[in-house]
């Protein structure tokens, strides 16, 4: 099933807390090991972007305000 | 009541800053402690303050003192690694008797350690992290108010004793979002005749110096600087209690840990296990004589010291119990922060 949703995420303004990625129903976001950020935290990614149901819990859990889901439509 | 904000721990401890009547800021970014020195270079327009990134944690510490001996109110932050750097600087203040507030928003370590919260900073933090001897006013918040509202108590009690105070945060509480109401900004207005502003005609010269040549005024130095401390541990001792009027066991913990403990607090309390929480706002002062109390009621079965390090605060635990009771560790290291759950599991191996 194509994914429903697009997870954007400010990769510069995230801390890495990882609410997104336990919080996420679907194990679409994780993150992202071998890579960080300008502050050194490795920060969330779409792991898996054919996951995403645009459920937004990722956004409303992210105490940064750091992560948009866009909704794909047609 | 003053102004409500939805904001990041580094962020609050920056804004307090500002409203407690800062008047220099020096500092060296280092994760997770950044937003600090971000903060006050986005509002340093707004504001009369002097705002400077130093090449390095040693010249930053030096520059503090430099301000402080100048009789202004000057602030470092700072994380693990930086701290360790800024030593030297540190205990030469804490030898010149003047005030200054030293923020570590503590990192896991040793060495370059990881970037997440740790607490294995404590020995360093409590036992004086320098050479010689000579104590630091400890505050330790666990909330991004206490952010706010140690920051602010740091420059007064540093003001009023003429000694560094260092707030110990972690990475959590630093990074970390929450309501805070913010106090209005104090005008602020210091009654230094110490200070080092310039000789005028009716005084003598005013001299600040960490450098004692001779023993005897070395240690007439000391003799003075041990009465201040014995004052301080008189007067500032700080600390929370959470049911442990009926306690049966107690669990010590500071910072971000000591929200993981009060969720433990009750859960067991749920699960027929009376728990207590007590949680010392000042590591140093040490809040022992409250502990000893504690230790020597009958009520009171055992201690658990809660922390993210290898075992650090558990030993001041142990000297204030004395051995009369029981004291455990459990820690997490490495920048893990111990949940409720395994917190709970530990304990119920032990009662």
């Amino acid at each position: 099933m194509p994914a429903k949703g697009y997870v954007d995420i400010i990769v510069d303004a995230c801390k890495g807390c990882g609410l997104c990625v336990t919080n996420c129903p679907t194990q679409c976001l994780d993150l992202k090991k071998d890579d960080t950020n300008s502050y050194g935290y490795h920060y969330s990614y779409m792991a898996d972007e054919d996951k995403c149901i645009a459920c937004m819990n990722c956004a409303v859990m992210c105490p940064d305000s750091v992560i948009t889901v866009y909704k794909k439509t047609g | 009541m003053g102004e409500i904000r939805f904001m990041k721990g580094n962020e609050a401890l920056a804004e307090a800053a500002i409203r407690a009547g800062m008047q220099g800021y020096f500092g060296y970014p280092i994760t997770p402690q950044s937003e600090v020195i971000e903060y006050l270079a986005a509002e340093k327009p707004n504001h009369n303050y002097t705002l400077l990134q130093a090449e390095s944690e040693v010249a930053s510490i030096n520059m503090v003192y430099g301000g402080a001996a100048a009789g202004s109110r000057v602030m470092t932050t700072t994380s693990s690694p930086g701290y360790s750097l800024m030593q030297e600087g540190v205990s030469y203040i804490a030898c010149a008797e003047l005030p200054c507030v030293i923020a570590n928003i503590a990192r896991g370590g040793p060495g370059l350690g990881t970037i997440q919260p740790g607490q294995g900073d404590y020995f360093q933090a409590v036992k004086g992290g320098g050479h010689g001897d000579y104590r630091l006013i400890v505050l330790a918040p666990n909330s991004v108010q206490e952010m706010v509202d140690f920051t602010i108590l740091g420059f007064d009690l540093a003001d009023k004793y003429r000694t560094p105070v260092l707030v110990l945060s972690d990475g959590a509480i630093g990074q970390m979002m929450e309501k805070v109401v913010l106090p209005e900004p104090k005008q602020y207005n210091p009654d230094k005749p110490w200070a080092t502003t310039g000789k005028t005609h009716d005084r003598e010269r005013n001299y600040i110096t960490s450098l004692y040549i001779q023993s005897e005024h070395m240690e007439k130095k000391n003799i003075e600087l041990q009465k201040k401390f014995d004052l301080i541990e008189k007067n500032e001792i700080r600390y929370e209690e959470y049911k442990t009027e009926d306690a049966e066991v107690i669990i010590v913990a500071y910072g971000v840990t000591s929200r993981s403990s009060k969720k433990v607090v009750d859960l067991a309390r749920e699960g027929g296990i009376k728990m207590g929480l007590l949680r010392p706002i000042t590591l140093w002062p040490f809040p022992k004589e409250r502990i000893s109390e504690l230790a020597a009621s009958d009520r009171v079965k055992s201690f658990f010291s809660v922390e993210m390090s290898a075992g650090q605060m558990v030993e001041d635990v142990k000297l204030a119990v004395n051995g009369k009771k029981p004291t455990y560790f459990y820690g997490r290291t490495g920048g893990i922060i111990p949940t409720p759950e395994e917190i709970i599991d530990f304990i119920k191996t032990k009662v």
